[in-house]
């Protein structure tokens, strides 16, 4: 698999084949590293982003025409303010599987389906200890573009969760699919706050969003309960089971999660 | 031996009375049908039994072994050996049936090997006649209404209970599979003679899982207690009161 591991602003290993073009300056100015890449043939990726400072990073993403991307984007550290930009082409398609695991941070990601046939799949996994604020824009530029954006945070501790997640599909853009699946685990007396935003101007759309902030279903938990597990163990299962479902990783890769969940949940 | 023992058992929820004054005894090597109409409380009684927070036990006992259940949390119910079979299983996404089992076996015996789960698992799950790749996805998720009832009774066989509570079992069932989950039950009770509850509203069941003892139960408490004879005559007559001698004279 492909394989880019950045610490703050900088790439220290790469490991990319032909299918992956890529480019990362740093604006001195401003002091933002923008990162580009070009996603040229079918290919998965992996990105490791370890925020040990304070971070500031721009991330554009171009997938090419005919091109089928498999993203997988592990965040940690302490804070990092992020823009990630995607912009697809026609007939391209992407599935991103994000597990943040970061104390802050602010993200603003922009989804750009500028071709037809567009499609993408976010899902964002994220356990929330300080304060995250998530915008995510998605532009459907052209006809038969499909999004399906998946936040799902569990706030923990001093975690103040924020999801602001809008669609966008304008006038003559006809035969989109935008959808919107947002929760918010709050296992705190912390506010958390889901804005689900769908801008729509075409009557030939299927447009639909869900918000959902609360804690697990007490069935389930009685479900769970009923078969021996205690409390503790079970919400952990619970947890477990929302930060990695629909995740497209390797299964040690969800060992990996859920060894982190268990830290948490010691 | 284990005796499940519930005496003038009264329960609400919401405050609304369900169970009222609900007594029955059961032992290891027993099995017991109840029968009634919809909506006379059969469900909540298994709820109860295993301790539901949503129910408020207003007088009575739950008693395992003499052990009152009362104000036991659920896992610990389970621990002692009691399982419920769920008329309508939850799909729970994301955790994954082995993750579950897993768990839940390790909850119960310290001594858990994965070796010994997975052979297991692997085995019964052949036996009732299920998709092995069903171990690997979510609880119940995307399983049909037959799936999920062998599902319970894969669970059943996995955790080794001695009491069971069996909720409409039977409910979305199939022909094909009515008789596997039928005579997977029956093939436990033969082997670990368990205490058995089984809740029903259909005779069919009944062709498989042959009751010591049937009870009506009506108005959140039984009205009538026979053998499998009872089974006909509810066939017969449905729930009328006058023919099956079930009308309850109000006292003054």
């Amino acid at each position: 698999m492909n394989k880019i591991i950045l610490e703050n602003d900088k790439i220290i290993e790469e490991n990319l084949d032909s299918s992956i073009k890529y480019d990362i300056f740093t604006n001195d100015t401003f002091g933002i590293a923008s990162l580009t890449l070009e996603i040229t043939n079918d290919t998965d990726l992996e990105i490791n982003y370890n925020f040990k400072d304070k971070t500031k990073l721009e991330t554009m993403i171009i997938v090419n025409k005919d091109v089928n991307l498999r993203l997988f984007e592990k965040i940690n550290g302490e804070y990092a303010k992020l823009r990630t930009k995607y912009y697809l082409k026609e007939n391209s398609n992407v599935k991103t599987s994000k597990f943040n695991n970061i104390k802050e941070i602010k993200e603003y990601t922009i989804i750009n389906l500028d071709e037809e046939n567009a499609s993408i799949e976010y899902n964002l996994k994220t356990i929330s200890e300080k304060e995250e604020v998530y915008d995510i824009l998605t532009y459907h530029n052209a006809s038969n573009t499909i999004s399906n954006i998946n936040p799902n945070g569990v706030n923990i501790k001093d975690g103040k969760l924020k999801f602001n997640v809008s669609s966008f599909v304008p006038n003559k853009i006809v035969k989109c699919d935008a959808g919107q699946n947002n929760k918010i685990i709050n296992l705190t007396n912390n506010e958390c706050i889901i804005n689900p935003n769908l801008y729509i101007d075409e009557y030939d759309v299927t447009a639909n969003h869900s918000a959902w902030i609360g804690s697990f279903n007490s069935d389930e938990l009685f479900y769970l309960e009923s078969r021996g597990i205690n409390k503790k163990e079970a919400t952990k299962l619970l947890i477990k089971g929302f930060l990695t479902n629909k995740l497209e990783i390797e299964e040690t890769e969800k060992e990996n999660i859920k060894n982190i969940i268990d830290e948490y949940w010691r | 031996m284990h005796t499940l023992k519930i005496e003038n058992l009264t329960a609400s929820v919401e405050n609304k009375t369900i169970l009222k004054d609900f007594n029955i005894e059961i032992k290891s090597g027993e099995i017991h049908a109840i029968m009634g109409p919809n909506g006379t409380g059969k469900s909540t009684l298994s709820k109860v039994i295993m301790g539901s927070s949503n129910y408020k036990i207003e007088k009575g006992k739950i008693l395992f072994d003499d052990k009152e259940l009362n104000d036991l949390p659920t896992d610990e119910r389970a621990r002692l050996g009691l399982f419920l079979g769920y008329q309508m299983p939850l799909e729970i996404e994301g955790v994954s049936n082995s993750d579950f089992l897993r768990t839940a076996m390790r909850s119960k015996n310290e001594e858990f090997k994965l070796y010994d789960f997975i052979k297991k698992i692997n085995s019964t799950v052949d036996q009732l006649n299920m998709d092995r790749q069903m171990i690997h996805r979510g609880i119940n998720e995307g399983f049909s209404g037959g799936e999920r009832k062998k599902n319970e009774i894969l669970q059943m066989y996995m955790l080794e209970p001695n009491t069971i509570i069996l909720d409409e079992i039977d409910s979305g069932l199939d022909v094909d599979s009515l008789r596997i989950v039928g005579e997977n039950v029956m093939k436990y009770y033969k082997e670990n003679k368990p205490a058995i509850l089984l809740i029903t509203h259909y005779q069919r069941l009944l062709d498989y899982i042959k009751p010591d003892f049937v009870h009506i139960m009506k108005d959140g408490h039984i009205v009538k207690t026979g053998d499998k004879e009872l089974v006909k005559e509810i066939e017969e007559y449905g729930y009328d009161d006058e023919k099956l001698g079930t009308k309850v004279v109000e006292e003054n």
